[in-house]
Order: structure tokens, then sequence, then C-alpha cells
């Protein structure tokens, strides 16, 4: 039943250890393939003649091509590849259907008479390298066998790989080099930088008793928190910073949003464990709690408590990732027999379902009138993830795409979180430090969208997306630890940073269509809470983050994209727009194989245009409502 | 009178999320239940006051009513036919999830009704008592603690309820009594509901399966397949239908000889064929080959004629569904499966689906895991121990492996396991579901069940045990239940590919078991000609097809691809929450979206018949501007 869905550009069908090559296919190792370089990007190493296998499939098969490492990616290139326009997201994320940003790879096995992690270090392997086995932070598994390359490429390029993809220093990631110009250009996008954009939320939500402080303006007060931060209004700079420095990470209680009511939504971080004493976080919640219109007192939800560490959600997604990335079709079903119970072991959806239970305990709290101040240990993890999911269950500004960019980017990017060290984007010995909290948060998302599908303005294949460019090493929106750094390295005077923000490149791609959601119906309210019910049956394993790169599950004609692109098809009628069947795609549509059918693109180019003649007024009266909004 | 008085529901109208079917049906359920009340009641209860002031008079029970008033609103609705038989003031009803709450409970001879008195919006509870499986009695005497003293009702609908009845008021003794009465009516001598019911349609529900027509669709007869009306008496078979589809080379000796060679009777006749290839899907039941190995050189050259029939194959393929332990375990009891040697163009697989105890056992592990509340620590190791998602990635898999037989291979199946009746209509049917197109629209379905279900012989009585109070009884199994759970796992699969949606096989369940409708009642065609079911009965048909709209999936794409290939992976395969977890408030239903796409098909329709009026008054304006009318009376309408 298989053979059907077997797709025909896999040519050879050899195994690692088959000694039986078809000759017919020498043609295909062809050495004037050439690997594509974005400004910038150089060639550092190049194997021939490498064999590529396919992921979990029926039947093993490998295609046969060159293999590149640049200083950006790592890059297989067959005769038959497809053209940069046929591949979906190729326009976001820069790469082919074979490429991985070197910022994505995580593990490197070593095919020999038995299987070795590599573990970069400054020594370089000697011995032959016979094949290698990738795995990439994303879930997906790449394998290539060296053996019909001539002498030496497997050995070269396995070196160049470990060197490149495991950076030693920041400087040294592709971001640096790239050199495509960079236009800036107006979008709705709130990048929270300077202080207007901070005073016009603090207007759209009508925050009372908070005020805007400069007192970090050099980060020198705070070096993980931004340039300006709201404070309460009876807090004076010189008393934050005297509280701050009781506070782990130096961070004191820092707005996040207020509810129309009077109530707000603040996070912090745990006393530093050295200090006994709590007087200065009771002033500072004292000063929390005047900012109360009825003076009520804030309830503070410790989320060290309940919701997972940084290195238990490592290990949590480094056994869900097991489970995601079989090595071959035999594995795939033994896992498929206990599966649920691995599941249940790797305690990934256990932990989407604290963070979605505090979130709505958070919201329902608010919705009671009450100030919420969410604390964890450095208030730079779990305290994104939870202010960030509250406020998306509570305002329903977040749901727009711009409402959940400028959310994402003020709470992770601009608060702090050290994505450059969760997502190791630079090679760190110690790896207690990595931790997918942002997959975590996307997720939890994802989760909402499940139970509110008409809610949000974005779609899954939207949020799939941002996982893939937090792991590419071109935005500087996910690469650094905080803002400072950001800011130091866009000012070095040698090699200095172009900023790129991934979104701008996200709204303007060639593929936003596919990020808006058809069925999304705009809320008017102020505020519209979601009943969005968080206990663990409720929770749903994401298929297409996390098992995309598994063929054989990919439903032909089938699963999510059915809903979407049938819904595309409705509102493009009633538009009398689009007319014709839907498109057979398969489930994991957009991401299936280029080779799979695809939509006639005036589907989705259609909904595009009627998904803004629907929406755009909305927005802009959004947006035109907070430039007007008083400071 | 409104359609939906009758769905069994624990209303808890304070919040309409709660009830998975009143978010789908997208009405408010306080407005639906008043506005039931009024209307049901004011035209039956005259009849059924009497009947109760009869027996409170009897007894002079001091819990119960007081008979002097009129109609009062703890009465319940009453369908046409069905009548008050007892109840009981002061009773508290333990909810498991909204806590204990203090009313009126009321037996008909169709239903349990409770009201309560103490919660505004009462809380209603209404359960057919046909889903009924075991009525006890809590407590004693001796009894002390609160709520102690009472009745538990285990349901086959993945619930029990408990009432607590005050022992003062001696209000437990009677409604125990008429609860044992009117839900195990065949174990006292009384009829089932379905034959007082006398509710009337505009539409009949018997004739919506119509078995020529079925094969006429199918273009049976043709060069290669004939009807034949042998089994009229079903002499030849008993469990079989009267009409079947058998190849045009076979003869009346040669279909009795193979009868004979066949558990049962149960010879391979046709259920599917391919409109473009001629490849079959055919069913029986295990050939007699016992431990000695007996052959048949009729049932060998029969299944020659089936091969035959299709010029696309020179094979064919036995897929007995069964695990081949249990296959071979079968040749000791005289059954057995067939060996290659015997027929040598057959291929056979053995497609190890489990037993119809494994199955009983596997559904009462998730009943405990489901209700009434969800240990969260264990869920999913909890649910795989339970197998159930595993029996039911087991069937769809096995599903697929004949479709992949009959479509890509172009080769005929025969499908069979010990008897034909349980696990062949799961595979037969489900095949067909996916090969054709037509069973995924509502009356398709209606005659995929009428006919691979209903007319093939599964045991619907003793799976079910209608109206019968043996609970332990070992012939019970969920095997229709899985069926449409399978169905739903195909649903989930391909949203756009059903034109129904997930509540109509909701209400196909709920009718399973409520014995209101004559459609799953006995076990085969013959008892059901003899008990005159669709003259006495009504069909569930009936019923649901004068409410479609209810049960139409607004993403249903007609023109979708012929054949559906799931994916039997447990990644894909979900607990069907709406169904298991159906009674819990904390579980969200799953298909939100359907509200959305309906409003968004409701503005398309009304924009098509905007263009359509416009089309319309352009033509007739041009009309009118013509001279010559004769040259404009061709009909518009296209």
């Amino acid at each position: 039943m298989a053979d059907k869905r077997l797709t025909n550009s896999f040519k050879s069908y050899v195994g690692l250890d088959d000694d039986y090559l078809n000759t017919s296919n020498e043609d295909s190792f062809s050495d004037q393939l050439t690997v594509r370089l974005l400004p910038g990007e150089s060639l550092v190493s190049e194997a021939q003649n490498v064999l590529m296998f396919a992921q979990v499939r029926e039947r093993k098969q490998g295609k046969s091509g060159l293999l590149c490492v640049t200083n950006f990616k790592l890059s297989f290139i067959t005769a038959d590849e497809k053209s940069k326009e046929e591949v979906a997201f190729q326009d976001v994320l820069q790469l082919g259907e074979n490429d991985v940003c070197l910022s994505n790879i995580d593990a490197l096995y070593l095919f020999g008479d038995k299987k070795r992690k590599l573990v970069p270090d400054s020594r370089n392997i000697t011995e032959k390298v016979k094949g290698l086995h990738i795995i990439c932070k994303n879930m997906r598994m790449l394998s290539f066998s060296f053996k019909f390359s001539p002498v030496g490429h497997g050995k070269t390029l396995t070196n160049a790989l470990l060197h490149h993809a495991f950076p030693k220093r920041h400087q040294l990631l592709f971001g640096y080099d790239y050199s495509e110009p960079q236009y800036p250009c107006s979008s709705e996008t709130v990048m929270f930088r300077d202080a207007g954009d901070w005073g016009k939320e603090l207007a759209r939500t009508q925050a009372q008793g908070w005020r805007l402080s400069a007192a970090n303006h050099d980060f020198q007060m705070f070096s993980s928190l931004p340039r300006w931060l709201v404070v309460p209004s009876r807090v004076l700079d010189w008393q934050l910073g005297e509280a701050g420095r009781h506070f782990n990470s130096g961070r004191p209680p820092l707005w996040s949003w207020s509810s129309p009511y009077g109530a707000a939504l603040v996070r912090m971080a745990d006393i530093v464990p050295t200090i006994t004493d709590r007087v200065q976080e009771n002033i500072m919640l004292e000063c929390v709690r005047k900012t109360h219109p009825r003076l009520a007192p804030p309830i503070v939800l410790d989320l060290t408590k309940d919701l997972p560490s940084c290195r238990e959600l490592q290990n949590s997604y480094l056994k869900l990732r097991e489970l995601c990335t079989p090595e071959d079709i035999k594995q795939f079903w033994v896992q498929d027999q206990h599966f649920l119970s691995s599941l249940e072991s790797s305690k990934w959806l256990q932990y989407v379902s604290a963070c979605l239970a505090k979130s709505v305990q958070a919201a329902n709290i608010l919705m009671r009138d009450t100030t919420v101040v969410l604390q964890e240990s450095d208030g730079r993890d779990t305290c994104c993830i939870v202010t960030c999911l509250t406020q998306l269950l509570l305002d329903p500004y977040f749901r727009t795409i711009h409402g959940f960019q400028s959310l994402v980017q003020r709470e992770w990017v601009i608060m702090g979180h050290p994505f450059c060290t969760r997502l190791a984007h630079v090679y760190q010995q110690d790896v207690s430090n990595q931790s997918p909290m942002f997959l975590l948060f996307l997720d939890s998302c994802w989760q909402l969208l499940q139970q509110f599908p008409t809610h949000f303005q974005f779609t899954e294949t939207y949020l799939t997306v941002l996982w893939e460019s937090a792991l590419l090493s071109i935005f500087d929106t996910f690469l650094f630890d905080c803002e400072r750094d950001r800011m130091a390295a866009s000012a070095e005077p040698n090699d200095p940073l172009i900023l790129r923000s991934v979104w701008d490149e996200l709204v303007n791609s060639r593929d936003a269509a596919l990020f808006v959601n058809p069925l999304y119906f705009p809320s008017d309210e102020k505020i519209d809470p979601l009943s969005f019910k968080p206990s663990l049956p409720n929770i749903q394993l994401w298929l297409q983050a996390y098992c995309r790169y598994i063929p054989i599950l990919e439903i032909s004609g089938g699963g999510p994209p059915q809903i979407d692109l049938t819904a595309r098809m409705l509102t493009g009628q009633v538009e009398g727009g689009f007319e014709g069947p839907p498109p057979k795609v398969g489930s994991f549509f957009p991401f299936s194989p280029p080779h799979a059918s695809a939509p006639p693109p005036a589907l989705l180019l259609s909904s595009l245009s009627l998904n803004t003649s629907f929406h755009s007024s909305e927005m802009m009266l959004d947006s035109q409502s907070i430039l007007n909004a008083p400071d | 009178m409104d359609l939906n008085k009758d769905l069994i529901l624990e209303h808890q109208p304070s919040d309409s999320k709660s009830s998975s079917l009143n978010s789908k049906i997208g009405l408010e359920s306080v407005s639906t239940l008043s506005k039931s009340y009024t209307s049901s009641s004011s035209g039956t209860s005259t009849n059924a006051v009497s009947t109760l002031e009869n027996k409170v008079k009897l007894k002079g029970a001091v819990g119960g009513f007081d008979p002097s008033s009129p109609p009062r609103p703890e009465d319940p609705p009453l369908l046409p036919g069905e009548h008050l038989q007892g109840g009981a003031r002061d009773v508290t009803y333990l909810c498991p999830y909204s806590g204990p709450t203090r009313g009126f409970l009321s037996v008909t001879n169709y239903k349990l009704h409770f009201r309560s008195v103490d919660r505004d919006p009462p809380y209603i509870l209404e359960v057919p008592l046909g889903v009924v499986s075991r009525v006890e009695k809590v407590g004693g005497q001796s009894s002390r603690g609160e709520n102690s003293y009472g009745i538990e009702i285990f349901c086959k609908d993945m619930r029990n309820l408990r009432f607590g009845h005050k022992q003062e008021n001696h209000s437990r003794r009677n409604v125990f009594e008429k609860l044992q009465q009117y839900a195990f009516p065949l174990s006292h001598k009384l009829p089932l509901f379905a034959f007082e019911y006398s509710e009337t349609f505009p539409e009949n529900g018997w004739t919506v399966y119509e078995v020529i027509a079925e094969f006429k669709r199918m273009g049976v007869p043709n060069d290669m397949w004939r009807l034949t009306k042998i089994n009229d008496t079903y002499e030849i078979c008993d469990s079989y239908p009267a009409i079947w589809a058998i190849p045009v080379t076979a003869t009346e000796e040669d279909l009795r000889a193979v009868a004979a060679f066949r558990s049962r009777g149960r010879l391979p006749i046709l259920s599917w064929i391919h409109p473009e290839s001629q490849a079959t899907l055919t069913r029986s039941s295990q050939p007699l080959v016992g431990v000695s190995g007996k052959r048949s050189r009729d049932d060998e050259k029969y299944i020659q004629l089936i091969m035959d029939a299709n010029a696309q194959s020179h094979k064919m393929f036995i897929c007995d569904a069964r695990p081949s332990t249990n296959a071979i375990a079968n040749k000791a009891k005289g059954g057995g499966y067939e060996a290659e040697e015997a027929y040598p163009n057959a291929e056979i697989t053995f497609l190890d689906i489990h037993n119809i105890h494994v199955m009983r056992e596997s559904l009462r592990k998730l009943k405990e895991l489901c209700f009434p509340n969800i240990d969260e620590a264990k869920w999913l190791s909890g649910l795989e121990s339970t197998y159930w998602l595993k029996h039911i990635k087991c069937i769809l898999a096995a599903a697929c492996r004949i479709v992949d037989k009959i479509e890509i291979h172009k080769t005929s199946v025969l499908v069979h396991c010990s008897d034909g009746w349980d696990r062949t209509a799961q595979l037969t049917s489900i095949a067909m579901l996916l090969l054709d197109p037509y069973y995924r629209t509502i009356k398709g379905f209606e005659v995929l069940i009428e006919k691979e279900w209903i007319s093939f012989g599964h045991k619907f009585q003793l799976r079910v045990g209608h109206g019968d109070d043996n609970h332990s009884d070992a012939d019970r199994s969920p095997v229709f239940l899985q069926f449409i759970d399978c169905v739903w796992q195909v649903m989930q699969q391909f949203p756009n590919a059903f034109e129904f949606n997930d509540y109509f096989l909701l209400t196909i369940l709920d009718h399973l078991y409520s014995c209101r409708f004559g459609t799953f009642l006995f076990n085969c065609e013959k008892d059901r000609l003899a008990e005159q079911v669709k003259m006495k009965t009504v069909s569930l048909w009936s019923y649901t097809n004068c409410q479609l709209d209810l049960y139409k999936n607004p993403l249903y794409y007609s023109h979708q691809p012929q054949v559906l290939l799931p994916v039997a992976s447990i990644r894909h395969i979900k607990l069907w929450r709406g169904l298991y977890s159906r009674w819990n408030p904390a579980m969200r239903p799953q298909e939100p979206v359907y509200q959305r796409t309906r409003e968004l098909l409701a503005l398309k329709e009304q924009l098509e018949k905007l263009a359509e009026d416009s089309r319309k008054e352009l033509k007739s304006r041009m009309a009118r501007s013509m001279n010559s009318p004769t040259r404009l009376s061709s009909p518009i309408h296209s």
C-alpha cells in the first residue's frame, strides 16, 4: 500500500552495507553540481558522490549527490534538485529542500564499524568516515554515506562540519557574514526599543499606576533587561536599583499587561538565594499593590515549583525527539507499540499542560480583577511562557499576527530570554543550559489554536516556521541572550552585525498566505477570555512540528491542511475569487517534500487577498487607535 | 415537536459548552430544553398522569407524587407511546462533576428522567433505559452516611449513575422495580419500547436500503455476477440476507455444497465490486477444515469462480481477520482456515484482530480510565494499557491492507473470521468506506450499516443485550462501537471526505442502545421478518433523515479522491473524547471549526442565491424585451 506513496525521486536503492551499486546511476554522480551561496556565504568543504538516505520509509532508499558545508549551511545537491521557487519557505528560511542551517544541527553520529557520537573538541577525527548521521534541533534527521566518495572526502567534510556547526564564539555565526543589504521597512510589529512603543502599549491597555523608567538606559543597572522598564509609579529609579540587586538576574517586578479593570500582570525573579530577608521583595510587592485602583494585594504565582526547569525540559525534549526520529521503519513500528507510554515518560505533554494550566490560573485571577505576579528563579524562562500565554488567553489583540509578534518581541526578545544559550547557537561544553523553552511556548500556543481554531489570525504553519527561524543564524531576533548583547554586536566597530528582524521577513515573505488562518474571526472586545481546558487529555502531540520528517506519517489527501484549504476555498468562493476543487495535498503540507502535489498558487493568493481585505480594516483600526492613544 | 428533546444528555444548562452535543448543534441547551418540555408534555401528559395516579393510589407511597394535582413541571416530556411508570421525589442525583442535587426521579417505559429542584436552572438528566446494563441497590437499613442509601445504575454508554434515596421515604423499592422492568423488558416478559413507540416521520427509513437497488448501483448483475434468491426462506443460511450476489457460473448445487463447508452456512458472497477493475470484496465464515484438514472441492472451485470473475488478476487474497494462533486453535472446534495447497492461487493473510472477549475487556478498562474522572498522572500509559487504540489501529491497518489489494493490486479479496459476523463486518464495511465515496454520504453510510451489519447478521441482540438483564453475558461485545470509532478515526484523518459529522455517529451509537427504533434489534434478517420489525417499529433513519442539517459536515467536499488510505499509526489514532469522556465537562469537544465553516457556507449560499436571483432577473428582463416568446420556451434552470 505504501507503493503509491513512495516517490520516484530517490533513484538508487542502496543500503549502507550493500555492496551492490546500480552502475546506471553513475551518471548522476556528476561533479558539475555546485552549491548556491547567499551573499557573504562561502564554501568550506565538499564531498562528492555522497549518498543521502531517505528518512523512515517502507524501503531503504538513497540518492547520490554533492554534500557541502558552508559557513551557513549543510547542503546536499543532486542533479534533480528543485529550483528555489518550488520549495516552500525558501523565501523566509533561505534553505533548499536538502539543506539545514548549521545552527540547527544538534548532534553528529559517525557510522563506522559501530555508531559513535562525535563531540566537537579541538582534535580532528582521524578515522575513516563511512557514514554520518545528523540529528537536528527541529527533529530532522539526515543520514549520509561516503561509501562511493573519493578517499578522504568523508573525513574532511565531517571535520569541517564539527568545526563550523558548533562555533566557539558568537561572532562566528553566519549572521555576521551575511551581506545581503537590509532595507528598513515600516511594520506593524512593535519592537519595544524606544519609549514610544512602551507608551503606546501602556495606553492601549489603559494601564494605571505604572510608569516608564529610563533607569536602565545604558544597560548598566540590569544587564539582561531592556533600556526601558515599566515599573510601579511609586518606585523611584534609585529604589529600583536598590531593590533590583536583591533579585536574581537583577529582575524586580516589571509590568507585562493591564486589564481594562485595573489588575496587572507582572513578572519578577526570585530573591537572590544568599539574601535571607525578603524586605526588598515585600517593598516592591507593596508598590505593586498600590498600582491597583482598589489597592487589592497581588497574588504571587510561583512558577519554579510547578513548571519544568531548563534541565528537566531539555531531558524531556531529548526523549520526545528520540520518539520523533526513528532510525528506520522497523524502529518506527517498534516505537508505535509503546508510543503513548513513551510519550508520557518524556513528560513533554505534561509540561505543555502545566504551562497552560498556570496561565489559565493567572488569567482567571486577572479576570477577578486581582493583580498577578509571576515569579521564577531568574524570571527569564517560564515567566516568558506564562506571561505570553496569559495575555493570549485574555487579549484578542495578541491573537493577530502583528499582535503576536509584538508580544513575543516584548516578552521574550526584549525582556531577555537567553535565546543564544537555550538554543545553543554557540557551542557550550556544559549542556545544562540548553533548553527549548521557546518551543514549549510555541507548542502551548498550538494547543490554544487547537481548542480555538477561529480565534487566532495565525496558523500552525506560522508557528512551525517561527520555530525554524529560531534555529537560523540569519535573523538577530533569536540569536542573543539579551538586548544589551544585541546592541553591542550591532555597534561593533570592526564587524558590526546588521540587524535583521524575523518579523518583517515572516509577514512579507512569499509564503505569508499560509500563515493567515482562513477561519479567523476577529474579536471587537478589549478583553475576550478563552475558556481553555488545559488538562492533559485535552493536550495533543503537535504532529506538524515534530513528525513532518517522517514521510510515512503523512496522510495523503488528508489532515489539517484539508480544513485550511477547504476554508480558503470557501472564503475564496464567498469573495468570488477562487473556484475549483480543493487541491489534494498531504497532511504535512506545506512541509511535504516538494515533489508532492502542490495546490494552485491562485488558491493561496486568493485567500491572501481575501484575508487582507477581510481584516485589514480591523488591523488598520487597531494600529490607528494605538497611534492616536494618549501617551 | 422539538426533535432534540430525547437526546440523552446530562444537561448542565449553566454551561452550554459542557455538552458536546449542544455546541455541535449550536443551540442553547436551556432554550432547547424548555421548548421541548412545554410542547411534548402538553400532548401526552394526561395519559401518563392517569397511569401514574393508579400506581400511586395502589402503593400509597409516602415519597410518591400527589395524585390530585394536574401535570406538573417535574413530569418528564414523553414520546408518543411512552408512559410514566413510576417515580419518586426527594431523590438525590450524585453527579460526579457538579456534586449532589435533589429533585424528582421518574421512570417511563423508555427512559429515566431526573429534574432537580435545588438549582436554577434545574439540572436535567435523561437516560433511555436501553443503555442500562445493570441496576443495583446501594446501602441497606444500617446505612448511615449521607446518600449512602440508594441505587446505582451501570450504563453501556461509558457512565454510571448514582441516586441517593431517603430511607424514611420508602421510595427506593418502587423505583428499583420499575427500572428493572423497563430497562430489561425482555427479562420481564414486556415488549421492547420500539414496539410501543408510535411517532411518525415524513420519511420512511425502512426504504433507505433496497438490496436490488444497491447492487444495481454497483453494476450488479453483470457479465460475471448475478443475483440469486436461493436463500429466500433463509433455508441455506439463516443468518444471511435473502438475496445474494454470486458468480454467474455458480449453480444452486454449488452454493449448497459450499454452504455445507462453511461455518453456519455462511458461504462467500459479494459485498462490493470495484467499478473499473471488477476486483471484488467478498465475505464468509471460516471453512470447516477441522483437525483432520478436510477439503471441499466445491469450496475450492467456488473460490476459483470468484477469482475468475476478476479478469485483472490471477490471484486472490483471503484475509483471515483473526490472529493466526486463533485460526489454528479453531481447527480443534471443526473450523480453521484455507490451506494454501487446497487453494493454490489464493494467498492467505492473518490480520491479527482479537475476539469479542478481548474487545469487551478492553472497553471495560477504558471506561474505568475515563469515568468518572481521569487520573492525569497516568493518562497516556493508562490509555495504552487498555489496548483500545491498539485494537482500533489493528482494524484500520487490516482494512488498509484490503483496500491496497483491491485498489492498487486489482485483486479480489475474501474476508472472514470465525463466523463472519463480527470482525468480518468491521473489515468489509471499513474497506468499503475507504474504497467507495458513496458510503461517505449520509444515505450511503446508512446503506452500509443496513447492508454489511444488519442484513449480514451481525448479532446486535446478543452483542448489545437489548432489554436483557444478563449483564455478564459473554456474548456482549462492543464490536459495532469499534466500527464507529474506526469511522471516526478516518474522519479525523480526512476531515472533508465525509458528508456527515461526528454527531451523526454519536446519534447512531445512542440509538444502538436506546431501543427506541427497530433498526438495531434482533440478530438477523430472518428474525426481523418474523417479528415484523419493519411494520411494528420505526427506523432510526426515519428520525435522522428528517433533520439532516444536524448531521452535515460543512467541510464536506464531494469530489474527494475516490480512495482513502488512512495512516494506521498510533501517532495518528486519537481517543474519541466526545464519546468516551463525553459526560465530563472538563473535556473539550474536538471540532469547534464546524460552526465557523457553517457560517461561511451559509454566507456562500446567500451570495449564490443573490447571484442566481440577479441572473434570473436579467434573463426575464431580456425575455420581456424580446418579441418572440416561442424561442424562450426552453427552461432556464440548469
